[in-house]
């Protein structure tokens, strides 16, 4: 069988499946062709079902249409991977690394990229990459504090928002004045993810942002001010705790955990990145359907979450085949696609074809999914979050 | 059959020997005695001919059948057969299994099966191929027990003290069908036992084993 | 000296090579690479660093000695009733059950929201919102606590059952009994005090996993500080380096608080002796024990109870979608949840059962020919069962750690056979202590019968040892497979990440605080070895239905 006529027969059938042709196809198709056959190991969050579900199409497409086989390694948090690879990285394997590609952002993103941990830079010469709002988008380009550079791809973004039950929240409080308004006179029914846990640090982001005077100041490395500018979100903290869940003595601890506790009814918000998720959620049957969301009047906290892929990755033609489809208006749609799991795209929807539009065109949005949000509010400095980090614990840790 | 011999055995446990250097000869279809008190080495000596002896005892001398020496053959390859003093039939197999199991090998599942059935017949057992060997009398294991050694095809009997667990009419009767085999089949037969009963019926030589000083 | 002979046997050396060895190994590598002054500096600097290491020792403590108690008292007053049988069989299903499935069901049955509550609201208690009680994570540790002395009480009956053996226990009773004594207090006066003396090492290993343990510690711990334990986990899983380091030294502080652990045992077994004897000496007589037994009855009964909720509770949760407050049963089960449980259920399950299967069968292939061989030595069998023993009475973590520094050495990190082998060192002590008394235990003149039957000793012990050990090779193959299934950490160190099974799912869902997703991965927990225990005792009651004597 191994005959030239068949390898040229195969490479036929699969030339409409390669894809669109751009400046670097040869490259492209070469990337493809060492990709074929490998096994791309995907290090990423693996603590929700439709991320999952997702996450299996993806490894069934990419079989199908490039031979890659995409193994979802899940990982209770992405910074799990990272140590891995630092521990690879001290024990001298250079080569044959245990990941291939990982979902990442922020300090775990910063934690590789300063220690020279990750391949690249690749993101921008992927064929889909043109279709990324790099320009309208500043989250896609700056990830942190840090310049992506390339390292990594962008795959989704989305802007901190607040969920609650309908039923008990009449009136949408806008500011962080009217929330700890409403907290004092619900008490035990309000609560925020543990710091540091990802959604935790955020919210912490978030309220320091609407509290502060000067939000300019925030942007800059923090330094011996740190006390002075955040004591207002310790003075709102330390109010809100008295009266919040469990009087702050126990936190969610996780995103998932607290939405977990909106749907039994211990708790009557939750916090999200994603402005669907609740949506989402209501569709699947895992939260009752009065459901309301707001952002706060200062703005909403954007984040964009990326794919990377480390320097000892053993794959990382196939890896680049993985991120590339997953950047495919057609894997981007379904993405945002509140039925699997309705994560804004990083697509510049201005920029795709007729073709490709339809796939957006056709999604509906639930009832409890905001519009896009008016405006943004970028990340502060990396270093405003990893000193709120510690003086949140070693202030409400005792 | 050929005679069974000893020539000059003496046990050893930690370095201590157990009783005096023995010689005997036991004649096809003969039936030799060995009494003596409890601790001096008869169960020993049966193990000794068997080829199981623990390994903190030590023997020298040495045995034959006919001018062949066992000493240094295996276990299996000895061709004694041993009954002791309880009768030991496998639990897990059933009584026609058990019997099985001692029959040599050779010729088909049905003749096999059949010889089984002759030979439990032969005892007043008959029927008894399905039975669960722990719901069978005392009387009635040995009986199994005896035939199970029997259709092993052994070249020399050795008896350790094997009616000692049974009522006295039982113990007469098993007896009597023991020696009588024994007899039928030209053996050599050695008997362990303290009972002089079995050394009455036994018609033998009888060997006192004295504790070595 | 006949013993040191033994354990030069391959078959022997063998086990010390899967087991003790690496353990030690993982240790010293682990001191090599966790003794760091500047480490072990910003360790004690964490904040709430105190309160992490009291937590982790007064739940540790106090579950240990609860356990101990009520352990003895259960043993008591079933063998003193006569049903020692049945508190097995009811035991089983707890003992069978991994630390990680019962904490997410307890956690599912305790917290204000849990079945609990829902059983009695809102009928009882008026609440319509579930109440804002800190009881499950509470900072005190008290649903750390239960969840312990719920397991470990299962553990200790059974160590305490094994023991039984070893004593002349009816003889002691009856001997008692003609002096006046009722059953109760005979049996802790004459028969618990040698016992006692027989369960040090398991007593040992319930205090160091008390004190070390995540399995547990994840779902129902306190949060702010966690216990020293988590803490630890989530050191090791900062993307930090810095912070690394400070698990690596944690890790041996971690020893230092095991080898108090095993010292505190001692002195706590040394203690209960003491004290039963204190009893036994002081003549004390009771016409009427039956109020004793009830309450102690009722004790063992809640807490029964409690352990089948929790199992309940899993059920419930992972195939539910919305389960609001106060209602009993989830407002809405169709069947695409059976298909969210089984997509992300199958995925760990065929990983989980292939660990778990190969496991139990290497385990029992390497534990029958060196059982074999101390078929005749008790002595023997004792040394290889403590040096057996010892990966349990290390702090899972400290030698973990250095297990997973040397298979990266090695490069074999991340593969099955490294998880494989991370599961053997902890299915190997459990298959000794089973199946080496049950091979002692078989009569040898049935091979010596076989072999005066002419039979080759290859053919001897596949047609007279093999049967006669059925059921207990039964037994240790569902044992072994429930010790694979339960065990989370070594999958965690020794699979890079890269092996999931049902543990490590749902420890990480447990962690997030996702207890839905915990709850579904903790089916295939509970599931799987109470289907294999069941299949075992079926299979092991269906072979020799038919015969008596065939052991148990």
């Amino acid at each position: 069988m191994r005959t030239p006529g068949w390898k040229l027969l195969v490479a036929l059938l699969l030339l409409p499946l390669a894809p669109p042709a751009g400046a670097e196809t040869d490259d492209w198709h070469a990337v493809v062709a060492e990709a074929r056959g490998q096994t791309v190991y995907f290090n990423a969050w693996g603590g929700d079902l439709a991320i999952n579900h997702y996450i299996e199409w993806a490894t069934t497409r990419l079989h199908d249409d490039y031979a890659v086989e995409l193994r979802h390694v899940r990982v209770s948090d992405i910074a799990e991977s990272v140590s891995r690879i630092i521990a690879e990285r001290s024990a001298g394997r250079d080569h044959g690394g245990s990941v291939d590609l990982m979902w990442i952002n922020g300090e775990n993103f910063a934690a590789l990229k300063t220690a020279g941990l990750l391949y690249g830079p690749w993101a921008r010469q992927l064929p889909n990459a043109r279709y990324i709002n790099w320009e309208g988008n500043p989250s896609t380009l700056i990830d942190g504090s840090l310049e992506t550079q390339g390292y990594e791809l962008p795959w989704g973004t989305a802007a901190l928002t607040f969920f609650f039950d309908k039923a008990r929240v009449a009136r949408k409080p806008m500011n962080p004045a009217d929330l700890l308004n409403w907290i004092e006179q619900h008490p035990g029914r309000f609560s925020y993810p543990q710091p540091p846990s990802f959604l935790g640090s955020a919210f912490l982001k978030q309220m320091l942002l609407a509290l502060s005077p000067d939000k300019e100041r925030l942007y800059a490395p923090a330094g011996a001010d740190f006390a002075a500018l955040s004591s207002p979100l310790w003075h709102w903290l330390d109010r809100a705790h008295k009266s919040m869940w469990r009087s702050g003595r126990l936190f969610p601890r996780s995103g998932p955990a607290q939405r977990d506790l909106l749907a039994v009814g211990e708790l009557d918000w939750m916090l999200s990145f994603n402005p669907a998720e609740a949506s989402r959620a209501i569709r699947q049957g895992e939260l009752h359907n009065n459901i309301g969301a707001l952002q706060l009047d200062a703005g909403a906290l954007a984040n964009s979450h990326f794919l990377a892929i480390p320097y000892n990755s053993t794959a990382t033609a196939g890896a680049r085949v993985v991120a590339n489809f997953f950047a495919s208006p057609e894997a981007q749609a379904r993405k945002a696609d509140e039925r699997y799991w309705g994560d804004p795209s990083v697509l510049d929807l201005a920029s795709l074809d007729a073709q490709e539009r339809r796939y957006f065109d056709v999604l509906d949005t639930g009832p409890a999914t905001l519009p896009p949000a008016e405006h943004y509010l970028a990340e502060p400095h990396a270093s405003w979050t990893t000193l709120l980090e510690q003086a949140w614990l070693n202030r409400y840790v005792r | 059959m050929m005679a069974l011999s000893i020539d000059k055995l003496s046990l050893c446990i930690n370095g201590q020997v157990l009783f005096a250097p023995l010689s005997l000869c036991v004649e096809p279809g003969s039936i030799t005695s060995i009494i003596g008190a409890s601790g001096v080495g008869k169960s020993s000596l049966l193990d000794f001919l068997c080829g199981i002896l623990p390994p903190e005892i030590t023997a020298a001398g040495s045995a034959r059948i006919g001018n062949e020496d066992i000493g240094n053959l295996p276990p299996q390859a000895r061709g004694l057969g041993r009954l002791f003093q309880e009768p030991l039939l496998f639990p897990h197999l059933d009584v026609a299994g058990n019997l099985l199991f001692g029959l040599r090998r050779g010729n088909s599942r049905r003749e096999r099966r059949e010889r089984v059935a002759a030979a439990l017949a032969s005892v007043g057992l008959e029927g008894f191929e399905q039975r669960d060997p722990m719901t069978l009398s005392g009387g009635q294991q040995a009986r199994v027990a005896l035939l199970r050694v029997l259709l092993a095809e052994p070249r020399a009997l050795l008896l350790d003290e094997p009616f000692h667990s049974l009522d006295d009419d039982n113990r007469r009767l098993v007896r009597d069908l023991v020696f009588a085999k024994a007899k039928q089949r030209d053996l050599p037969t050695l008997l362990v036992t303290h009972d002089q009963e079995d050394v009455a019926a036994a018609c033998g030589a009888v060997i006192q084993l004295q504790a070595h000083v | 000296m006949m013993s040191k002979t033994i354990i030069a046997r391959p078959a022997v050396l063998l086990l010390f090579c899967v087991s003790a060895l690496p353990a030690l190994a993982g240790l010293t590598a682990a001191f090599w690479v966790g003794l760091d002054p500047a480490a072990m500096s910003r360790v004690v600097a964490t904040p709430g660093i105190g309160l992490s290491i009291a937590s982790s020792f007064w739940t540790g403590s106090v579950a240990t000695v609860l356990a101990l108690l009520l352990a003895h008292l259960a043993v008591a007053l079933a063998v003193s009733g006569n049903w020692q049988r049945r508190l097995n069989a009811l035991i089983l299903p707890l003992l069978a059950m991994p630390h990680l499935a019962i904490g997410i069901g307890l956690a599912l049955v305790l917290a204000p929201s849990g079945v609990l509550l829902r059983l009695l609201s809102p009928w009882a208690t008026g609440f319509e919102l579930p109440p804002d009680w800190l009881i499950v994570n509470d900072p005190a540790g008290l649903s750390l606590l239960a969840g312990l002395v719920l397991k470990e009480t299962c553990f200790l009956v059974m160590a305490l059952g094994a023991a039984l053996g070893q004593v002349p226990a009816a003889r002691l009773q009856t001997l008692s009994a003609t002096m006046g004594y009722g059953p109760l207090k005979s049996w802790l006066a004459t028969v618990a005090p040698a016992l006692q003396q027989q369960i040090r090492l398991p007593l040992a290993a319930v205090f160091v996993f008390g004190i070390s343990n995540v399995e547990m510690a994840i779902p129902l711990g306190p949060d702010l500080p966690p216990t020293f334990s988590v803490l630890l986990w989530r050191w090791f899983t900062d993307p930090d380096p810095a912070i690394h380091a400070q698990a690596y030294a944690g890790t041996l502080l971690l020893f230092v608080g095991g080898i108090a652990a095993i010292l505190a045992a001692n002195f706590i077994g040394g203690l209960a002796r003491k004290l039963l004897r204190a009893s036994a000496e002081s003549g004390a007589r009771r016409n009427t024990e039956w109020p004793v037994r009830r309450l102690i009855a009722a004790v063992l009964a809640s807490g029964f109870i409690l352990g089948l909720l929790s199992i309940v509770a899993i059920g419930l949760r992972a195939f539910s979608r919305q389960w609001r407050f106060p209602a009993l049963l989830p407002d809405h089960s169709s069947s695409d949840i059976w298909t969210d449980v089984a997509a992300l259920s199958a995925s760990v399950a065929t990983t989980t059962l292939a660990l778990a299967a190969a496991t139990a069968l290497l385990g029992v292939a390497l534990v029958l020919p060196a059982a074999e061989r101390c078929k005749q030595s008790a002595d023997a069998r004792r040394q290889i069962g403590a040096w057996l023993f010892l990966p349990l009475l290390l702090p899972q973590m400290t030698f973990l750690f250095g297990v997973q520094v040397l298979l990266i050495r090695m490069r074999i990190d991340g593969t099955f056979i490294a998880v494989l082998w991370s599961h053997l060192i902890f299915a190997l002590p459990y298959l000794w202590g089973l199946l080496a008394p049950a091979r002692a235990a078989i009569d040898p003149r049935f091979d010596q019968v076989a072999a005066t039957l002419g039979v080759s000793p290859a053919k001897r012990w596949l047609t007279v040892t093999a049967p006669l050990l059925a059921r207990s090779t039964l037994l240790a193959l569902a044992l072994a497979v429930s010790v694979s299934v339960a065990l989370y950490l070594p999958t965690l160190f020794a699979g890079a990440g890269r092996i999931a099974t049902a543990a490590s799912e749902a420890a990480a869902a447990a962690g997030s605080g996702n207890l839905r997703l915990a709850a579904a991965h903790a089916i295939l927990l509970a599931v799987i070895p109470l289907c294999i225990f069941a299949i075992a005792y079926a299979t092991g009651s269906l072979l020799f239905r038919h015969r008596r004597g065939v052991p148990r």
